[in-house]
């Protein structure tokens, strides 16, 4: 019977209209700048403008394909798969390994009918999954140290394969932010976290002191040096820095308006592969700080949306997807934003919706999907 | 039933997941976690103010500066010389000079092997060694040229390659990619198609594109157009605008050369120099040699051409009158003497050197003579075969030392006798003769449009001056200098009618898309003498060259079918009595009514008796007459004797030889020769001597030595005897 009830109730159809238009907005933003931001570069190398867009464009509509299929799954039909996710992540990066492409210095790729997929993006969504399904395994024993411990432990396999194969230590990073919010929302105490955020942070203030003591040495690698690059961008201005400091003198020539859409110098070949990572230093640029800020407040619209449908999700584990999605969602805003900003030592993280990246606005749409799955489930009675 | 159990089965199931909600608690922790995130996006946003505030400034300024807005100079291409049929004599043709970025090359490293093998593979000619070796010791490089003047073809392969930039099918990046930091610049250069010809007339043109010697100099502000700029600059709103302001190309000139005539004039300039080099002494057929032919009614140059002569495309080779053991010992040594002896090769003989004129000068005494009423057509003088001037000074000698006895005006030119010649001046006395000097244009320059004509004004004796000696050796030409130009403008003055024009050697302007900007017409400057004068002038110069007249000097100069007037010179050099002379005809066709003039002059022609060398000079322009009068539509107007028509013909054959000598005689070939592929293509070449050192052919008629498969001749370098 009750069974029946939740039926009639789930007539009252729920769709949650305003993150779907965040997202498209997002999207038709997105791809607006990324015409403008690669065109330059796009018909220098391959003669043709509209390039990068093209490619960006097909993964778009293929993604909101995706996105519309995934929304139509119940999303309890997933849980299930949970070990198998985390399966085939191992397995896909450690194929990295023989099979991987590389681009750019970097193995992090495979290419399948032409297309390019990087199993990083697939990890992150079968990391969500798994540590949904667990949390809710787990129950009450993610109180205890043990679990906890236990929950932290899980992911840090293939944490250590992102970082490690596809030597992404940006992915691996947000993975483990993905993980560590997931076990804070579903903890009931703060007293970890706030012990375990302190030990982080005076661990990161000791690496960067111990590097910046040892900058003289010469076995320092690509990361000690970006560090250093971080601290001091003008020194480094010859290679590690360059593309951080022509990143800030992009937001700094934008003043509060910008110098209109289209009007980047900086995209013009100082700022490699602008329509990447950097994309956000050229919106500062075209759109000044009224621009970035309007984007940012774009993405807090989306988190906060992501929010709500968490906290109003049937169940558990659509709760725990959710806050999953949101938190990789705003780990990665926020660590593009620092990073262009030279807030944090440059590391690759893209802007979710907007960077040039085909994988990544796939698996991004699919999360979405399924967060608008777990909104549809939603009990408006209850509301 | 088993629906129920199904459904029952499914409740516990969901049950399990119901049960476990997404609690108050937890909803409070993410609102927490909400809040986090928000402070981190309000710091982030601050972050962001904070950049445009305190370093929008530095930063806006900075991505100004990174904009390569600087100028860049866009070269002009100077204008063509053409000949006054169109053909080209002088044309600049775009070249481009290889630049190295190093800064650039070296700023990826996956730039910069790509860029080297790429160079290497296009330019063989580079020493890869030693640009890798400039690129690492000077990183911040950003402009080393290691090659010069390439053509469009030899930088063509490279450009390919460099825009190969798009990708593959399989998706990897086109080596175009990786190819950075090599750029082109272009810059004009300047050849002369036809080498040698005309060099004299033309002149050359340094790297930096200034005109040196001849045209080039004299025009050099015309030829030359503006260089153009293209340039950056900020406007208003701190955006990048670019500015083009184009280069205009130079004028370019027509010349009234006509190509044809100057070859000719230079092919037997040239003949008599070989044939009389190392004839009396070792050296050169003359110390100089000039011919200058004028159309008479114009002062148009047809033709111009002296020796020595250089090839405008390599101004400071001096090989073709130096050893290179000479040329090194000049340049080491005494670089004075060496400049000398370029200096000799570009100035012009015909403009540039002075010398005494000798008998050509006659006419020019007989003219002030009637012009002035001082001589009548119809007086005689008597030639005793010497005349003692001054008393107490030896007497001046006729040539011929019997003495003509009693002459005519028009003997005494014919014959060119010098007593006479002396009698007549006395009549017309020393104020007269400097004053009729100095409107026959000496002493002052004709202003031809060519640089360099030397100043005369010192060389001519003034009426005070003139004491008797002066003005009888003045009489037939010694004396004083003149210019080659000064001689034949003169010339033309006396037998057109009196009209003095200015020698020209450019007809129009035109820009470069062939608009004319300016023609330059005929421009009289003074009447020289009556018609009636000039009428008897030409009359006493058609007995010169007439065969039939008893004792004229030009008989030797005449063309075969034509009837023609002039005047033989035999000019003593300073100091008297050495032995050397400047031989010269002067001349004009057809005699009664002239339209081209001709004047030749051997300066010490190489011979033993350097006298004699008048029947060369009177022989060549009778050759050089024989080819241009036909070619300039001038009929003939006499009867062919048989040896003039057996000679004629010769001469035609000879021509038609010239003409045809590469082209393979049609040799009558059998069955078996014509199915044989190999003998098929059966060449001049192949049936010439081979040499035994080489294993080459040798041509029997240039000594040179040949490829047996393709013909050519071998580089030099390749010659064993070197």
């Amino acid at each position: 019977m009750a069974n029946r009830k939740k039926r009639q109730g789930q007539n009252e159809y729920f769709f949650d209209y305003s993150l779907l238009f965040i997202v498209l907005f997002l999207l038709g933003f997105g791809l607006v700048m990324l015409y403008s931001t690669s065109s330059y570069e796009a018909a220098q190398k391959y003669g043709s403008s509209t390039y990068y867009l093209m490619k960006q464009l097909r993964a778009t509509i293929l993604g909101l394909a995706g996105m519309m299929i995934v929304a139509n799954i119940p999303y309890h039909f997933w849980e299930k798969f949970y070990g198998f996710g985390y399966l085939i992540s191992l397995v896909l990066l450690a194929l990295i390994i023989p099979f991987g492409y590389e681009s750019g210095g970097a193995k992090r790729w495979f290419r399948i009918a032409g297309l390019s997929i990087q199993p990083s993006e697939i990890a992150k969504l079968c990391m969500i999954l798994f540590l949904a399904v667990m949390i809710c395994k787990m129950g009450k024993s993610i109180r205890s140290w043990k679990g906890f411990a236990a929950l932290m432990l899980l992911p840090m396999p293939i944490v250590l394969m992102v970082w490690k194969i596809t030597s992404n230590l940006s992915s691996a990073i947000i993975i483990l932010g993905i993980a560590a919010l997931m076990v804070f929302v579903a903890s009931p105490d703060y007293k970890k976290f706030v012990l375990l955020g302190a030990a982080g942070i005076a661990g990161v203030a000791l690496i960067v002191f111990v590097i910046v003591n040892m900058a003289n040495a010469d076995g320092l690698n690509y990361r000690g040096e970006r560090v250093l690059a971080w601290l001091n961008p003008e020194a480094y201005v010859s290679d590690t820095g360059y593309q951080t400091l022509q990143a800030l003198y992009a937001i700094g020539s934008g003043g509060i308006w910008g110098k209109g859409l289209g009007l980047s110098m900086q995209k013009l070949g100082f700022i490699p592969e602008a329509q990447n990572d950097m994309i956000f230093s050229i919106i500062c640029e075209e759109l000044g700080l009224f621009g970035a800020v309007a984007i940012m407040l774009m993405f807090v619209m989306l988190i906060w949306r992501l929010m709500v449908i968490a906290n109003n999700a049937p169940d558990l584990f659509g709760a725990l997807l959710v806050v999953g999605v949101m938190g990789h969602m705003a780990i990665q805003v926020i660590l593009n934003i620092a990073v262009v900003t030279n807030t944090i030592p440059n590391t690759g993280i893209s802007l979710p919706f907007i960077s040039y990246g085909g994988t990544a606005v796939l698996f991004q749409l699919a999360e979405i999907g399924l967060v608008l799955n777990v909104a549809k489930r939603i009990q408006l009675k209850e509301v | 039933m088993s629906k129920e159990r199904e459904s029952v089965k499914k409740a516990n199931k969901s049950e399990i997941k119901t049960k476990r909600k997404f609690t108050i608690r937890m909803q409070k922790k993410l609102l927490v976690l909400f809040g986090l995130f928000l402070l981190v996006f309000i710091g982030l946003g601050a972050r962001l103010f904070w950049i445009g505030r305190e370093k929008g400034e530095q930063y806006s300024r900075q991505v100004l500066s990174q904009q390569r807005y600087d100028s860049v100079t866009l070269p002009f291409r100077r204008g063509d010389i053409l000949d006054c049929n169109g053909t080209s004599l002088a044309v600049s043709e775009k070249v481009y000079n290889l630049v190295i970025d190093s800064n650039v090359m070296l700023s990826r490293e996956t730039y910069l092997e790509p860029t080297l093998a790429a160079l290497g593979s296009c330019f063989p000619q580079l020493d890869m060694a030693a640009i890798r070796t400039y690129i690492t010791e000077h990183p911040s490089s950003r402009y080393y040229v290691p090659l010069k003047r390439l053509t469009y073809m030899e930088i063509s392969a490279f450009k390919v390659m460099q825009n190969d930039t798009a990708k593959d099918d399989e998706g990897n990046p086109g080596p175009g990619n990786y190819i950075k930091g090599v750029w082109f610049e272009e810059e004009y250069q300047r050849t002369y198609p036809n080498g040698s010809l005309a060099c004299d007339v033309l002149g050359f043109t340094t790297r930096d594109g200034t005109g040196m010697y001849g045209l080039e100099e004299y025009y050099n502000d015309t030829l030359n157009g503006t260089t153009g700029r293209e340039y950056g600059y900020l406007n208003g709103d701190s955006t990048l605008e670019r500015t083009t302001k184009p280069a205009v190309d130079g004028y370019t000139l027509v010349s009234t050369i006509d190509i044809n005539v100057q070859s000719i004039v230079e092919r037997y300039v040239m003949e008599y120099n070989e044939e009389y080099t190392n004839h009396y002494t070792e050296g050169p057929g003359a110390r100089n040699i000039g011919v200058i032919m004028m159309e008479v009614h114009t002062g148009n140059v047809l033709a111009m051409a002296s020796y020595p002569n250089f090839d405008l495309n390599s101004p400071y080779d001096l090989s073709a009158y130096y050893t290179q053991e000479e040329i090194d010992n000049m340049r080491e040594t005494d670089i004075d003497s060496y400049y000398e002896a370029l200096n000799a090769i570009w100035r012009n003989f015909c403009i540039s050197d002075t010398y005494e004129p000798g008998s050509t000068f006659k006419p020019f005494t007989v003219a002030m003579g009637l012009e002035t009423g001082k001589l009548s057509a119809y007086d005689t003088f008597l030639c005793e075969g010497s005349l003692t001037v001054v008393e107490g000074e030896n007497p001046i000698r006729c040539h011929n030392r019997v003495g003509d006895g009693t002459v005519s005006l028009e003997k005494a030119i014919a014959t060119s006798c010098n007593v006479a010649l002396m009698r007549m001046a006395f009549r017309i006395g020393a104020q007269t003769f400097a004053e009729y000097q100095r409107n026959f244009n000496f002493g002052l320059r004709t202003n031809v449009d060519l640089a360099g004509e030397a100043r005369t004004a010192e060389l001519l004796h003034s009426a005070e001056n003139m004491r008797l000696t002066e003005l009888a050796t003045g009489s037939f030409g010694q004396g004083f200098n003149v210019t080659m130009i000064q001689m034949i403008t003169g010339f033309c003055s006396l037998i057109n009618g009196g009209y003095y024009y200015e020698p020209h050697m450019v007809k129009q302007i035109c820009t470069s898309n062939g608009a004319v900007v300016e023609n330059i017409e005929p421009r009289v400057l003074r009447q020289t003498v009556s018609e009636s004068t000039s009428d008897l002038i030409r009359q006493y110069c058609t007995a010169v060259c007439d065969p039939d007249y008893p004792g004229a000097t030009g008989k030797k100069a005449r063309p075969a079918g034509y009837v023609i007037g002039g005047k033989t010179g035999t000019a003593q050099t300073l100091p008297r009595g050495n032995g050397e002379y400047v031989v010269s005809f002067i001349g004009f066709a057809p005699a009664d009514n002239p339209q081209i003039a001709i004047y030749v002059v051997l300066d010490r022609p190489n011979m033993k008796d350097q006298s004699t060398g008048t029947a060369e000079a009177a022989i060549m322009a009778r050759n050089i007459l024989t080819e241009v009068l036909p070619y300039e539509g001038i009929f003939m107007t006499e009867e062919l004797s048989e040896t003039e028509q057996r000679e004629l013909e010769q001469k035609k054959l000879e021509d038609t030889r010239r003409y045809t000598q590469d082209i393979p005689s049609d040799d009558t070939e059998n069955d078996s020769r014509e199915n044989d592929p190999t003998v098929h293509m059966q060449a001049p070449w192949m049936d010439f001597a081979k040499d035994p050192a080489t294993g080459y052919l040798i041509d029997p008629i240039t000594n040179q030595l040949l490829d047996p498969e393709t013909g050519y001749p071998v580089e030099d370098n390749y010659d064993p005897i070197q």
